[in-house]
């Protein structure tokens, strides 16, 4: 068999499969294969982790939000060795897990629910059930109570009901947290109550609405924003205005909750996580953002083990592919430009994780970023270079002046008033210490043209490749029919195989003539 | 015929119908199937070309040492004193990049053929350069060679401005199918890239008279700097260049490669590097497309394998001249 004949059977193997499986996929499960066929949901992931205190039985308790109650929505408990059911209690819905032996460890359980887009997840009214809530005064004294009345009334002047008194407190409370009646207050909280620092605002603020009569517990939210990775709790206040009970972020007291910020995981005061027999207990939330339906999602999570891929993951895992499954198309776009169009660059795949880095970060930011990082690592490499160090104390002495650089500018643009340069740390430390090495060389080698021209290229590159990755549908059917990377990669064999002309050779050999 | 569009690209299609050689097609259909990785270190380590060259009684210029350590560069001086003139070179080294040429002495000082002068301790420190990598392909440490310093021969010195010209002859399957010949100008500064400036001027593998010359791409043809004529110089002692070209090919096994010599004015031809990635623009200077040259040897090749190397040089001259004969 001729080299020729096993590359097209090949490709043609890669590409059946791959077209294969995503037809399907479509036909069989019903996937749509274009990204405006879809509605959209959201996948909250909670992630429980404790350490188990020792080998005896252990109950964990997490609030639930209300949607769980609605049968038709998709959800699940993962809980290996664990007994798992619904405990419908006063507060609200509740997943309960329990074991009678579990092993001395970290344990982690998952509970996921799928949110429809559309689903009203803000704080927004919810009528009061049962008796009327009564607020319940704190238990301050002498000076302390003395502040605390004079902020309550400095912000009831300036407010007409329990919304606008809400917002007032709580910019009183941040803007002017160095006023003598927030400071005295925060001091009680720290010293007598043993309060940490970051949930002073949250108790404090409870206990000042309380005080002013208004009825107010503490409530928990998950940002929906999946490119913040595992997330923490929100803290939010939910208050009741004797008719209804209002979630609000106290950090944002001006604002209304968003229900496509933020989903309001549980209200109504419960506390969000119990775990009897364990210790070091937390929730983390994580969250992606699914193009697909519910029941077809469904479908493809059952399907057989090549169908369902990286979906059949958990959520954590799955916002890790969100990038990675981008990767290959970057590699493509660079095997085009550098095979086909002809456009140097500096270092093969580097343009990629350029790309990469471009898309959390956005070019216009980025572009001239990187720039100054590598104009003025430049400059220090020539001061280097007459020091006559090996290469790899030079390329990791470069490293330090990289970072070094990062630090220097993400403070000077903070001083300036310039937010988002912090965002600096996501370009590749290590390449970019390499591509200043590479480059003072072909600068001392071949000139500065050729330098410049490189990294030029480079750039060129790694945005065309950040503007295919950002395309909608390619992101579609990377993350939904990653089977159809097999089709890349056939295609990536036959430019493999390309003999022909690369775009700049056409203008390279113009002068060429016979004689 | 002239087209509006020649000032700006040439079509695909008419750069196929002059047998042009795009990188691609360089690599896919000649370079990787016929120069296996292994054999790569024969070439791209100058000792190791050397030693193999000098088995086969190739001439090559004389080396003189070889550093390898900070001692070596310490007693350098005291072991070159003999020597008026000399080169060092990186053993790694691609493209001429660290290449140092000392034309002779003046003094403590070494003079180079631009006239400017190097202290010994400018002259060591180059050396340290070199013994640190900076030259070498991925910076691995390497060895300095330090090696007979070529006088051209004085039809060579004419069309070139200081720096030594070289002769590139490429060959496939040990058959040579183009030569040309690179020489310096002012705006090169002595180095022999031709997109730093450097002529380019073909040779009629035939006969070694040059036939063409272009600078930047452009036809030229007189030397821009020093005015003499370039087209119709006799290459000296032609044949003897061939068979040493024949012999790089039977030594290194390389089925793609260049051979880059030097013409002495006592000593002849000598071999001074092999290159298994022999660039695109001699096709420029030859106003040639490399296709219409290696097309005919990988025919040839396949109706006469195993052919001898005299038999081979006879085959390139006579149906690679510089005017290719209708019918093969």
């Amino acid at each position: 068999m001729s080299s020729k004949t096993r590359l097209i059977l090949a490709v043609m193997v890669l590409c059946l499969t791959g077209i294969g499986i995503a037809i399907y996929k479509n036909r069989k499960l019903g996937v749509p294969l274009w990204v405006g066929e879809q509605s959209t949901s959201w996948l909250v992931e909670a992630k429980v982790s404790f350490l188990s205190a020792e080998e005896g039985p252990v109950t964990v308790k997490l609030s639930l939000p209300t949607i769980a109650e609605d049968p038709n929505v998709g959800q699940e408990a993962g809980s290996l060795g664990f007994g798992n059911f619904l405990d419908s209690t006063q507060s609200g819905l509740k997943s309960v897990w329990s074991a009678n032996q579990i092993s001395l460890d970290t344990h982690s359980l998952y509970y996921r629910v799928r949110i429809p887009e559309r689903y009203k997840t803000g704080g927004s009214g919810e009528q009061v059930k049962g008796p009327a809530p009564v607020a319940q005064s704190p238990g301050f004294s002498g000076s302390t109570e003395k502040a605390a009345k004079d902020l309550i009334d400095r912000s009831r002047q300036v407010s007409s009901d329990a919304d606008t008194f809400f917002t007032h407190l709580f910019l009183q409370m941040s803007q002017d947290s160095t006023s003598q009646e927030t400071v005295l207050l925060r001091r009680h909280y720290e010293r007598e109550e043993k309060v940490s620092d970051e949930n002073i605002l949250y108790t404090m603020g409870i206990d000042l609405l309380q005080m002013a009569g208004i009825p107010a517990r503490l409530a928990h939210g998950v940002k929906l924003d999946p490119a913040a990775g595992p997330q923490e709790p929100l803290k939010l206040i939910e208050y009741s205005d004797g008719a209804t009970w209002t979630v609000k972020n106290p950090l944002q007291p001006n604002v209304s909750l968003r229900s496509e910020n933020i989903f309001v995981w549980n209200r109504g005061g419960s506390s969000l996580l119990e775990v009897f027999g364990g210790e070091n207990s937390k929730v983390v939330f994580t969250v992606i953002k699914d193009t697909i339906s519910l029941e077809r999602m469904d479908n493809l999570r059952s399907a057989p083990f090549f169908a369902a891929t990286i979906l059949e993951l958990p959520v954590s895992e799955r916002a890790v592919f969100r990038y990675v499954v981008l990767i290959p198309l970057g590699a493509f776009v660079v095997v085009i430009l550098r095979n086909i169009v002809g456009i140097p660059t500096l270092g093969t795949f580097m343009p990629v994780l350029l790309a990469l880095a471009f898309l959390e970060m956005k070019p216009a930011a980025g572009i001239p970023m990187f720039a100054v990082i590598v104009a003025v690592g430049l400059y220090f490499r020539f001061l280097l270079s007459s020091m006559n160090l090996l290469v790899v104390p030079r390329v990791a002495a470069c490293v330090v002046i990289v970072t070094l650089l990062m630090v220097v500018m993400s403070l000077i643009s903070w001083k300036l008033g310039i937010r988002g340069v912090s965002q600096i740390t996501l370009f590749p430390m290590i390449i970019i210490a390499w591509t200043i090495e590479r480059m003072s060389l072909i600068w001392e080698e071949e000139g500065k043209r050729n330098a410049i021209m490189q990294v030029a290229g480079s750039m060129l590159v790694a945005v065309v490749a950040y503007a295919f990755m950002k395309i909608p549908q390619i992101q579609y059917w990377a993350q939904y029919f990653p089977e159809l990377l097999l089709v890349l990669l056939a295609a990536i064999l036959l430019i493999g195989r390309y003999t022909g002309y690369r775009i700049s050779e056409l203008h390279r050999f113009r002068n060429f003539s016979e004689s | 015929m002239s087209k509006w569009w020649h000032r700006w690209f040439r079509t695909p299609k008419e750069l196929r119908a002059m047998g042009v050689v795009g990188i691609n097609m360089r690599n896919a259909r000649f370079l990787l199937p016929n120069n296996p990785r292994k054999l790569y270190q024969r070439v791209d380590n100058k000792l190791c070309t050397k030693a193999l060259a000098e088995e086969r009684g190739l001439e090559v210029p004389q080396t003189y040492l070889v550093l390898s350590s900070a001692h070596d560069v310490s007693i350098m001086e005291k072991k070159l004193q003999e020597h008026e003139s000399f080169v060092m070179k990186p053993a790694r080294g691609s493209g001429g990049k660290g290449v140092l040429v000392i034309d002779h002495r003046d003094g403590d000082h070494y003079v180079k053929p631009s006239g400017s002068r190097l202290s010994s301790a400018e002259l060591r420190h180059h050396a340290e350069n070199i013994l640190a990598g900076l030259f070498s392909l991925g910076g691995n440490r390497d060895h300095a060679l330090v090696e007979y310093r070529v006088t051209p021969a004085k039809v060579l010195t004419d069309i070139s401005f200081q720096g030594a010209p070289d002769i590139r002859i490429v060959m496939l399957h040990g058959y040579p199918v183009m030569a040309m010949l690179r020489a310096a100008t002012k705006e090169s500064d002595g180095r022999a890239n031709l997109h730093q400036g450097a002529l380019g001027i073909g040779i009629d593998l035939a006969t070694g008279l040059t036939v063409r010359a272009v600078h930047h791409g452009r036809i030229v043809t007189h030397h821009p700097d020093l005015k003499s004529p370039l087209v119709g110089v006799q290459m000296p002692q032609w044949d003897k260049i061939l068979e040493i070209a024949v012999t790089c090919h039977e030594m290194t096994e390389l089925g793609y490669l260049g051979v880059d010599l030097m013409i002495d004015e006592t000593k002849g031809p000598l071999m001074i590097e092999v290159n298994a990635r022999p660039g695109l623009a001699i096709q420029m200077a030859n106003g040639v497309g490399l296709h219409n040259r290696l097309q005919p040897v990988v025919d040839r090749k396949k109706t006469h394998p195993n052919e001898s190397s005299a038999d081979r040089i006879a085959f390139s001259q006579k149906f690679l001249a510089a005017k290719l004969p209708q019918k093969i």
